[in-house]
């Protein structure tokens, strides 16, 4: 059966069970760690007894704040974090105390006997409320409770407004999403004097994590080595996180390994989800479906600390932009602190979340005009060429192409006669390939390439692979280029000590970005090679097949790489190249072109609705895609299906209820994510034209595939009931309710 | 068998020699009250390990056994990342207690390619099952942490129903949940392997 295949043997590991995750890692004389944390939103810590739990038997370190460095410090430029906390609690899951012992048992029976007082404080759990005067302060240094605020106009909104034959708009809301990652956060540290810091931790983003916590602990980077062990899942779950930086602490203390692997509850009492942004929005048309203006307000809830929500608030005050013509745009963002746990990006980045918003506007002007919601997007949309409103220099763009073919797919026509409670609903999504704005310093992407003893090639990358095929896709490439087979590179990352520096795998930057360096390290391999080659065998050589050619005499690359090694006292054959892509840092006026390539998709969801309980069942999906040259297609098609049904599950089930600042539903059971029934066929295809910046003319696709999905499903229930749902998820209860229109005005 | 200092969730596990060490020995202490010997077969190979009656089963694969394929997403049944298969049944290994496996067959997700039917090399030394090779083939995974629970979910389906339905199919991944790939890849997975295996092998 099947072609002969050879499988990278980390992808045979998982299929066999034999990769180890954090959690199956151990290492000798490691003790369990584990946090007393805050059981409150807001609180100002009285006294902390910890004498009981220090006398427990088994018990090797008991930290509170003040065994600890006390700088502030933070993964962005805004440091806001601290190790633990010394005076102030300021949300439920707030780490006050820590401790390692030599058993679970003792651990437990260690964090029990910690005595925290705490004094009530009044909690603001709303962004809004954070903003009102007398509100309660978060943070003494921001007394506003806004670490950003974003105000931004293209064009005169006003006028555009003025001049509108239709003015559609309303307040949006979306959901705290949990990232939903099937491995629960955990790591394992250890400290030494001479080595320092080393910390395995599954990190998409290691260097950033390593920068943070040599600041965090006041080391300098080189004593912190980051290993990254297989990642299960993560959506932008796992960054840079406390619980690493409280596993280094307790190494350091208890001078021991120390691990520290939540269960679910834990992972969920802890978790950093989806920034949720409260949205009012309005755009304004002409009579023939052309968009005039787009004005939005926009509070997200950044909880007690800022992880990645300001660039979750920038993304989502700007992005939708360069997918319509707007013609003047302006955006104001109030990034608010509140007594929440601290939220953070997840595949999407606040993209999806606006063109929930926009999408849904966009529709009920389509309505009101009674234009076709295909037609008045196909009058709107940006087409190749273009530069967009803010910068974004458009050098390939299929999304027309991919309209049409989605509303073809779809069976879009049928629309006008489906049966009762049935719907379907379109949507846009555009995203970057690698965002210039992630770090003001630098962007781009660093590879080494190597030629192994046994003739193949290694490859070395800062990026990190999540599962979503970025090792495979990197051995592509560089095979292409030295015309090679595939299973003849390897490729290797995930530990900062050993591996070049990399940005991480966020921003759906790895194609692109790290695609991109390896192009350049494998090109120029296969010069020096070709030198070297013509020196050793003549001038004729000839690189062909994996094997060198000269003279009629063929040479293996194992022979080549042990001449080399013969001549340059046994150093090999090594290139190392970074890629340096040509963009603009989107500065406080966000304008110039922060990527090298855009993605772009259209979706259509059809779907059921049960009158009688209000259920949706999202019964067809048809993705169609311009990712550039789709270098790996089933990887490609499982990062888009994957991402959709992350969509569906976003739009109509989940969300972390938190009340009182607590999450009341903590366990998977309680938290609904969809399953195999609620998945439906997901037709996808790719409209496939290069892009000049991409390897070998690709982009990204990670993130782009949700971007559309929250939207399209609410669009296809709005189609299917007549009536619009504002606030995500449509849950069965609020669809009921809109079909007997007690929650909201039609 | 590698053994932590100090840790009481960790017992002297057995070998297929017999026990290494009995309740009332020295690591009484550290097995928790209760503790007996417990018999089962794990992959074909006959297994003792001394634990309390209640000990989960999924804690006996991972750290007595070292057998981490098995992997605890939820521990509360819904996830499935602990399926294995008890006598041929899939079992969520997290809800499943000691003395419930006492005597029956487990098959965990190290055992299924050296499980009789139908193997073949693939890299090297590494073998693969067919389920297996489908989910690698079909793009039945990606990041791979509810993997082993599905390839064996897969598995009970197919052993039962070897051309199953689509009905069938929803059926037996109900109890699996996976965030990464959507469940496309993991139905082609499944159509794949029927109709490798119904041709009997390959
Ligand atoms: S860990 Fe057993 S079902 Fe989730
Ligand atoms: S492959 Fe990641 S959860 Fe299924």
């Amino acid at each position: 059966m099947g072609n002969e295949v050879t499988v990278r043997s980390d992808v045979a590991s998982k299929l066999r069970g034999e990769t180890r995750y954090v959690a199956d890692i151990h290492l000798p004389g490691e003790l369990y760690g584990g946090v007393v944390r805050s059981p409150h939103a807001h609180a100002r810590i009285v006294k902390v007894d910890v004498e009981k739990a220090r006398a427990i038997p088994g018990v090797q370190a008991v930290l509170t704040a003040d065994d600890v460095p006390g700088g502030a410090y933070g993964p962005t430029q805004f440091k806001d974090w601290n190790i633990l906390a010394k005076d102030r609690v300021l949300f439920v899951g707030d780490e006050v105390v820590a401790v390692a012992a030599t058993s679970e048992a003792a651990l437990r029976a260690a964090l029990a006997a910690v005595e925290v007082t705490y004094e009530l404080l009044p909690a603001v759990l709303q962004p809004e409320e954070a903003l009102a005067p007398g509100a309660p302060v978060v943070h003494d240094e921001q007394p506003d409770n806004r670490p950003m605020h974003v105000q931004l106009e293209r064009g005169d909104v006003d006028a555009a407004f003025a001049k509108a034959h239709i003015i559609r708009g309303g307040r949006y809301t979306t959901n705290r999403i949990y990232q939903g990652h099937l491995e629960p956060i955990g790591v394992l540290a250890n400290w030494s004097e001479e080595e320092g810091l080393t910390i395995w931790a599954p990190s998409h983003i290691p260097y950033r994590a390593r920068e943070t916590y040599a600041a965090a602990f006041g080391l300098p980077e080189d004593k912190v080595r980051i290993v990254v062990p297989p990642i299960g899942g993560s959506f932008g779950a796992k960054y840079v996180l406390k619980a690493h930086v409280i596993a280094a602490a307790l190494a350091m203390a208890a001078k021991q390994p120390v691990r520290m692997v939540f269960d679910r509850y834990e992972d969920m009492l802890t978790a950093h989800p989806r920034v949720p942004l409260t949205i009012d929005i309005r755009i304004a048309a002409d009579a023939e479906g052309r968009f005039l203006g787009k004005d939005v307000v926009v509070w997200g809830d950044a909880g007690a600390r800022v992880y990645w929500s300001p660039n979750v608030m920038a993304t989502a005050c700007t992005r939708p932009d360069s997918l319509y013509h707007f013609g003047a745009v302006r955006a104001e963002g109030h990034l608010c602190y509140t007594n929440h746990s601290p939220t953070t990006c997840m595949r999407g980045f606040g993209n999806a979340e606006m063109l929930f918003a926009v999408e849904s506007v966009i529709d009920e002007i389509a309505d009101g005009l009674g234009i076709d919601p295909v037609e008045i997007r196909l009058r709107n949309i940006v087409r190749r060429g273009e530069v967009t409103i803010h910068g974004y220099q458009l050098d390939s763009c299929e999304l027309e192409a991919c309209l049409r073919q989605a509303a073809e797919l779809s069976g879009w026509a049928r629309r006008q006669a489906l049966p009762p409670n049935r719907g379907l609903g379109v949507a846009l999504g555009n995203h970057v390939s690698g965002y210039r704005g992630i770090d003001s310093r630098f962007e781009g992407s660093t590879a080494v390439a190597r030629l192994r003893d046994d003739g193949r090639v290694e490859i070395e990358t800062g990026e990190i692979d999540l599962g979503q095929g970025m090792s495979a896709t990197y051995a592509a490439i560089a095979a292409r280029v030295l015309e090679i087979s595939v299973d003849s590179v390897i490729v290797k990352s995930g530990d900062t000590a050993r591996y070049p520096f990399g940005i991480g795998t966020l921003a759906s930057r790895s194609t692109v970005m790290g695609g991109n360096a390896v192009k350049l390290a494998a090109e120029q391999l296969r010069q020096q090679l070709t030198v070297f080659a013509q020196g050793e065998y003549g001038a004729d050589v000839e690189l062909i097949g994996g094997v060198v050619q000269s003279g009629g005499a063929a040479h293996s690359l194992a022979e080549v790489a042990a001449r080399y090694r013969s001549r340059y006292a046994g150093d090999t054959l090594e290139v190392r190249a970074s890629y340096r892509p040509e963009t603009d840092f989107p500065g406080k006026d966000f304008y110039g072109n922060p990527s090298p390539a855009y993605p772009f998709a259209a979706h259509v969801a059809e779907v059921e609705v049960d009158p009688e309980t209000g259920r949706v069942r999202v019964v067809g999906y048809w993705a169609v895609h311009d990712a550039g040259v789709v270098l790996n297609r089933t990887a490609a098609i499982g990062q888009v299906v994957g991402g959709v049904a992350q969509g569906i599950g976003w739009a109509t089930m989940e969300d972390l209820v938190v009340a009182e600042g607590q999450v009341k539903n903590l366990s998977l059971l309680d938290y609904r994510m969809p399953g195999a029934s609620d998945i439906p066929p997901v037709s996808v295809s790719f409209v496939e034209v290069p892009d000049p910046h991409g390897p070998f003319g690709a982009k990204s696709v990670g993130e782009v595939a949700i971007d559309p999905a929250p939207a399209a499903v609410a669009n296809a229930i709005a189609n299917a009931i007549g009536a619009r749902g504002r606030h995500l998820p449509l849950s069965p209860e609020r669809v009921w309710r809109l079909l007997h229109a007690e929650e909201e005005q039609r | 068998m590698r053994e932590v200092a100090g840790s009481e969730r960790r017992s002297p596990a057995g070998d297929g020699q017999g026990p290494k060490a009995n309740a009332t020995g020295p690591w009484a202490e550290h097995l928790g009250p209760g503790a007996t010997v417990i018999r089962f077969e794990i992959n074909g190979a006959p297994q003792s390990v001394c634990a309390p009656p209640t000990r989960r089963l999924v804690d006996i694969l991972r750290e007595d056994l070292d057998l981490t394929g098995t992997k605890v997403g939820c521990d509360i049944g819904r996830c499935g990342a602990c399926t294995v298969l008890m006598d041929g049944q899939p079992v969520n290994a997290c809800l499943v207690m000691a003395y419930q496996a006492a005597g029956a067959s487990v098959l965990t997700i190290e055992g299924l390619a050296s499980a009789r039917e139908g193997t073949e090399a693939v890299a090297g030394s590494l073998w693969l099952h067919p389920i297996q090779r489908a989910f690698l083939d079909a793009g039945g995974f990606q990041c791979g942490y509810c993997t082993p629970g599905m390839i064996l979910a897969s598995k009970a389906l197919l052993d039962e129903h070897p051309q199953p339905t689509e009905e069938q199919v929803r059926e037996a991944l109900a109890g699996n949940l996976c965030r990464c790939t959507g469940y496309a890849g993991v139905w082609r997975a499944i159509e794949l392997a029927a109709a490798w295996m119904g041709r009997s092998a390959p």
